[in-house]
């Protein structure tokens, strides 16, 4: 009987993140109020993840297989790394997205309650499977903030009001983010090797994958080399957020999707 | 994408973006010509003794272009960042056709013609890896040459790629992988190569003295009559059925009494029995809360052997039982040496065993007769370079978190901007 109590796990994170943006948007006029922004925040935080261990438990199996537990776990890490980044960089407008973002995937959780199954596959029943999906999403939710520090970047551009500082944001994440997507990948192919003898089979999922690595790389090199160059640094960026996407839940409308071992759809 | 600053003529030394364009566009045209006149028909790859020796010989090519002919033209562009750049975007682009046609025989002529279905033994795509491989070797090695400790990361992380792609790739050919069907109660030797579509002899036989099936309990579901469609409590998740187990479903109070995993229809009801085939059943007991009338009946989600069982509760609704899903299945066997020796053992998914050489995976089993199949098929796969794709592997493991720990070092003042 899952996520009967997520309506009340539901309400109370979104009332406190709510609060904490509204503190958020006033200090910039009154800095004292930040404090009570950073306490609604630390709060949600705390109550999301207690959702998460009552879920797990409450399933008997780690909840990272549908779509809808994915984004569980994106509503968790978004605002965890906006708190981290604020603490290491002081970017308040970074925060709030986190937050939005976070909301947003609550929302689209409360609104869609997919099947949540018990029931867990052989193939899933393995160490690896939580730190291959862990790392995984943790990589997406950093990746996907350096992609809105993109889009923000772009937008600043035609206003002129663009600074380096900005991408150097970007560069931080994506450095991290690359580093578990790197490990995701890893461990992905030493887990497939355990599970069914091959550490590398090109099923769709795993092509897409890859490509959202080299996409990554690219940039990676791409802005060491030319670290003037920001405006074509920030569409490789974005570009490579595309790809993210379509492997995050693109593969599934792919004329590829049949041939995956990924899609764990049940009857 | 470059910005030259000075007037800089195609061509001219240095090599840039557009000139490395080139020399991988044409890499690319030549590969879909061979692809279209000399497909590569085998997928089977480059066996032993000759990878070695074309793994030996691309490191020793590698090494001599650096040694003796670092400052030939073709040599500086190898190890520049524009062709390390512009080969990683071609590889994407290759990998994004695999992703986009899927990789399976079709009817359409054009993508057979242009082997888009079979990017991995691609021309196109070899000829740019092959290319790929020599940048990313040489890169690697410059920095080897002066290496500082300092270049840990770049080291781990450049080498430990170059590691794992070429002896991944070049070692695939001398993966063996081979299906042992087995029967409960009997030995069996001869594995079927899937690749040549031979059967071969083992050094050893196996027998199955047991093959287990572990399943989940089945769930209950309620059914439209009409359109046999299962419907969801608001996406909630199907029940698990537990005996004394209660729910409620919409106006619906269901009361699970009775509850048995292995189960005959006897006269009006289910009793325990312990036969092939038998199936389990439920017995409930569903009161409407609208209506107050209580409806009792027995469901069961029927075997291959015996049909299922629904419950109607009213004009639009019944109850169903859905066939258990599987949780684990375990062959118990024993590994049957030509001295005589025995070695007892389980085998079962996410859990192989290795023997000799090879790694023995449980693959599948009858599936159709479900926990009462009595075969198993276990996979032996012999994939001898793998412990350097794993040197390899291992190495990124420790340049991601390298990474991750030194974080992102750009500074302004020790940074080159190559144009
Ligand atoms: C595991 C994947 C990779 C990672 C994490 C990575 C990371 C990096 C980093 C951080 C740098 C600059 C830092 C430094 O100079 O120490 C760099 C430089 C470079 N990378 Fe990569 N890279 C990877 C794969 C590749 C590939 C596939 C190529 C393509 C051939 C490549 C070519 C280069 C080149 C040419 C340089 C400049 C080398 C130099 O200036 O000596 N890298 N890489």
């Amino acid at each position: 009987m899952t996520w009967i109590n997520f309506e009340s796990y539901y309400i109370t994170i979104v009332i406190l993140w709510t609060l904490s943006l509204v503190f958020l948007g006033l200090s910039y006029k009154t800095e004292k109020l930040f404090k009570f922004s950073l306490i609604a925040v630390l709060l949600g935080i705390i109550s999301l993840i207690w959702f998460d261990v009552e879920l797990w438990i409450e399933l008997h199996r780690p909840p990272m297989r549908t779509l809808g537990e994915t984004r569980l776990w994106y509503a968790t890490f978004l605002p965890i790394i906006g708190l981290l980044v604020y603490v290491r960089w002081k970017y308040k407008w970074f925060l709030a997205y986190c937050l939005g973002m976070g909301i947003l995937f609550l929302t689209i959780n409360y609104l869609n309650p997919e099947t949540y199954s018990k029931t867990l596959m052989p193939a899933l029943q393995s160490p690896w499977f939580i730190p291959h999906v862990l790392v995984y999403l943790f990589a997406y939710a950093l990746l996907a903030a350096s992609s809105f520090v993109a889009i923000k970047s772009l937008y600043s551009f035609y206003n002129n009001t663009f600074t380096e500082n900005d991408l150097k944001l970007a560069d931080n994440l994506v450095y991290i983010g690359f580093a578990f997507l790197t490990l995701g990948l890893l461990f992905g192919a030493l887990w497939a090797k355990e599970a069914w003898g091959h550490y590398w089979t090109w099923d769709p999922k795993e092509i897409w994958a890859f490509l959202t690595w080299m996409m990554y790389l690219l940039y990676i090199h791409y802005r060491h080399f030319h670290i003037s160059n920001s405006k074509e640094a920030l569409l490789i960026l974005t570009a490579a957020f595309i790809i993210l996407l379509i492997c995050w839940f693109g593969v599934n409308y792919l004329p590829v999707a049949n041939t995956s071992v990924h899609t764990y759809t049940q009857s | 994408m470059s910005n030259h600053k000075n007037q800089h003529n195609l061509w001219d030394f240095p090599w840039g973006y557009v000139e490395s364009f080139l020399i991988y566009s044409g890499l690319l045209i030549t590969g879909f010509l061979m692809e279209i006149f000399f497909p590569l028909k085998t997928s089977t790859g480059i066996v032993f003794p000759y990878n070695l020796f074309i793994l030996g010989g691309l490191i020793l090519f590698i090494i001599t272009l650096q040694l003796f002919f670092k400052k030939q033209l073709f040599v500086k562009w190898l190890g520049s960042v524009h062709a390390a750049i512009i080969s990683i975007v071609f590889i994407a682009f290759m990998v994004m056709i695999m992703g986009i046609v899927p990789q399976i025989k079709t009817e359409s002529t054009t993508i057979q013609l242009l082997g888009l279905n079979s990017i991995t033994s691609h021309w196109a795509f070899l000829l740019i890896l092959f290319v790929f491989l020599i940048s990313l070797g040489l890169v690697t090695f410059k920095r080897l040459l002066n290496f500082q400790i300092s270049n840990i990361g770049f080291v781990l992380n450049h080498l430990g790629l170059f590691i794992a792609l070429s002896t991944g790739i070049l070692g695939a050919g001398d993966t063996i992988r081979l299906n042992l069907e087995l029967e409960e109660g009997k030995p069996n030797w001869k594995a079927y190569n899937n690749k040549t579509k031979e059967y071969v002899e083992l050094d050893f036989a196996i027998y199955l003295k047991d093959f287990i099936v572990e399943e989940f309990q089945p769930k209950l579901a309620f059914v439209e009559n009409e359109k046999g469609e299962i419907i969801h409590n608001d996406g909630k998740n199907l029940y698990l059925i537990h005996q004394n187990e209660h729910y409620i479903f919409n106006d619906f109070e269901i009361d699970i009494t009775k509850y048995l995993a292995s189960s005959g229809r006897v006269g009006e009801g289910y009793h325990f029995v312990n036969d092939i085939g038998a199936p389990p059943s439920a017995h409930l007991s569903i009161k409407n809360t609208k209506t107050n009338k209580t409806i009792n009946g027995w469901i069961s989600s029927g075997s291959f052997l015996y049909q299922y069982e629904s419950l109607k509760i009213d004009e639009n609704l019944s109850v169903v039982m859905t066939i258990p899903e599987v949780k684990k299945f375990t062959s118990e066997v024993s590994i049957l040496q030509k001295n005589g020796e025995r070695i007892e053992t389980t085998i079962e998914v996410n859990k192989p065993f290795d023997f000799d050489g090879w790694k023995i995976y449980q693959l599948s089993y009858n599936e159709k007769m479900g926990k009462w199949s009595n075969t198993s098929v276990l996979e032996l796969v012999k994939d001898p370079w793998l412990p350097y794709v794993y040197i390899g592997v291992f190495m990124m493991i420790a340049g991601a978190l390298y990474m991750f720990w030194a974080g992102n070092q750009f500074k302004k003042e020790n940074n080159h901007d190559v144009d």
